[in-house]
């Protein structure tokens, strides 16, 4: 029980935390980081649709097989992977006693395995691919696909503040707590205790959103002094900012060898 | 040339400071709850899966698609890919459903002190979306599942568990972390946000009945009907060709895309219907 214990124990703020500034200013030494964010993004679709064509447990295995070879050498973090794992579990064990209960036999459980080796194929390639992908590039990426380049822009800001914001939720909460007063008595199960923490997690909110906003206005207003909204919908502008995304020869046989990969595992 | 400078839509720097505004804190406010600790009774369990309230909040004091656009994407970008919890297909539905659960709470309240309004459209933008939810995961796992009904209390089981886990998340969710704080926050942050922004408060029409606007949620919960119908026939369909798989690895999936166009549909017809009958005087962006 210990290692579990170990992991669940890392499983708060500051890990969700180390993992948000992991992925916004990420590695770039695995394989799947160096390669353009658009082939990263295409072979996530491919990888995101395919399972659902398919009611073949071995086929569909397979598929899992290979998603988890990419995701282990794009090193993705641990203790999402556990989480991950932990919900796999969880929702079959779910649906085993309730079918159970109900009085359905154990079939029920090999049909749902099915479904969900589906889901955990398509949270294992999303796992791989978006703690990977660097949120400029990615953003970059989304803006040459056509989306629109306020979206682009909200997506990679989002990535860059949100570890700011979450580290200023924590300090709200933590002087909440120092002027507060914390229950004397704890109660049954200390439901007081954990009424009174949840009472501050709701009401740090409120600093939070007037913080926030202010801090938006002040970067909108910068960014349309230099004409952003204009410049976004200029071709030229666009053009050149995104030159720098160039498909190489790694990319198409990277992408090429998945495809054929997947194509051999349908057709055997 | 393309150098001239075109005349930008009004407003648009508003727009994209309550769209990155509603992003940003509602990625933040799921990855919070993502970290809160859950509990499991049995089979069902018991947690926060957000703080729905922060999105409900911002879109009353806005009124805007933008802000109801933002929430679910917040989600899906900061939450969801990060932490592996992206479930494919299914999350486009979560971003209409949730977008329009938003966006007609925010068109409900017409006088954004009356906390009975409040009140509705709070409730309204959670079960429009959850209720709905649950039933197209249902239909789903239906979908998914090759002989679905052959097995004996399966379907049965799905249905048991799916609605339990509604009720609970109403419970906790719904009410504890969205009812509740909206009544708090909406006539707080009221005339404290909007300077913050640069944008005018929204109108208070005292003594304006709470607006429901019928043809937007008749034409939605209609399309939402109709598509789960079609899923239902899919369903049966499943039946009737059950003897043939070659057939049924074919053509069997393309089912699953019969809600998920639907639902598209209706979205942008929710839309177009919001935008026509946007009365004057509500609006925000002046």
């Amino acid at each position: 029980m210990n290692p579990f214990k170990g992991m669940l124990d890392k499983i708060n703020v500051e890990s969700v935390e180390l993992e948000l500034m992991r992925t916004a200013y990420g590695s770039t030494t695995t394989l799947l980081s160096k390669l353009d964010p658009r082939i990263l993004m295409v072979w996530y679709l491919i990888f995101a649709f395919a399972p659902w064509f398919f009611f073949d447990s071995a086929k569909l295995l397979s598929i899992f097989a290979f998603v988890t070879v990419i995701t282990a050498i794009s090193k993705a973090n641990k203790l999402v992977l556990f989480l991950l794992c932990l919900g796999i579990i969880g929702q079959m064990a779910c649906y085993a006693i309730v079918a159970y209960f109900l009085g359905g036999n154990m079939a029920a459980l090999a049909a749902l395995l099915t479904l969900t080796l589906k889901l955990a194929t398509i949270s294992l390639a999303s796992i791989a691919v978006f703690s990977n992908i660097d949120p400029e590039r990615f953003s970059d990426a989304l803006l040459s696909f056509g989306a629109p380049a306020q979206l682009a822009f909200s997506i990679s800001y989002g990535y860059r503040v949100i570890p700011v914001m979450v580290e200023e939720y924590k300090d709200i909460m933590l002087s909440f707590r120092l002027r507060g007063h914390a229950p004397s008595k704890k109660g049954f199960l200390s439901w007081r205790y954990a009424y009174y923490l949840l009472k501050i997690a709701v009401l740090a909110f409120y600093p939070l959103i007037l913080n926030t906003a202010k801090r938006i206005r002040t970067t909108i207003e910068a960014l349309e002094t230099k004409g952003f909204s204009y410049a976004m919908n200029n071709n030229d502008v666009k053009r050149l900012k995104l030159s720098y995304l160039k498909i190489k020869a790694a990319d198409i046989i990277f992408l090429l060898v998945s495809i054929l990969i997947l194509i051999a595992i349908i057709l055997i | 040339m393309e150098r001239v400078l075109r005349p930008e839509r009004k407003n648009s720097s508003k727009d994209l400071m309550l769209f990155i505004l509603v992003l940003a804190l509602s990625g933040i406010e799921n990855l919070i709850a993502e970290v809160l600790p859950e509990f499991q009774l049995g089979p069902i369990e018991v947690g926060i899966s957000s703080f729905i309230f922060v999105p409900i909040v911002l879109c009353i004091l806005f009124d805007s698609f933008w802000a109801a656009l933002a929430a679910p994407i917040g989600e899906l970008v900061f939450a969801d890919l990060i932490l592996g919890e992206f479930g494919g297909l299914g999350e486009f539905e979560e971003v209409i459903l949730l977008t329009m659960g938003l966006y007609i709470a925010g068109k409900m309240v017409k006088d954004v002190t009356n906390r009975k309004q409040i009140a509705a459209a709070a409730l309204f933008a959670f079960i429009f979306q959850d209720l709905i939810g649950t039933f197209i995961d249902m239909t789903k796992v239906w979908v998914g599942i090759e002989d679905f009904e052959a097995i004996s209390g399966l379907p049965e089981s799905v249905f048991a568990l799916e609605m339990i886990d509604f009720l609970v998340e109403f419970a906790v969710t719904g009410i504890i972390f969205g009812l509740i704080p909206t009544l708090y926050f909406a006539p707080r942050l009221y005339g404290k946000i909007e300077p913050l922004l640069g944008i005018k408060p929204r109108l208070i029409e005292k003594g304006a009945a709470l607006n429901v606007p019928i043809r937007l949620i008749g034409g939605a919960i209609i399309a939402v009907i109709a598509a789960a119908a079609v899923s239902m026939l899919s369903g049966a369909g499943f039946n009737i060709i059950e003897w043939e798989p070659e057939f049924l690895d074919q053509f069997g999936q393309w089912y699953i895309w019969v809600p998920i166009t639907i639902a598209a549909i209706v979205a942008i017809v929710v839309i177009w219907l919001g935008k026509s009958n946007n009365g004057e005087g509500q609006d925000i962006n002046v």
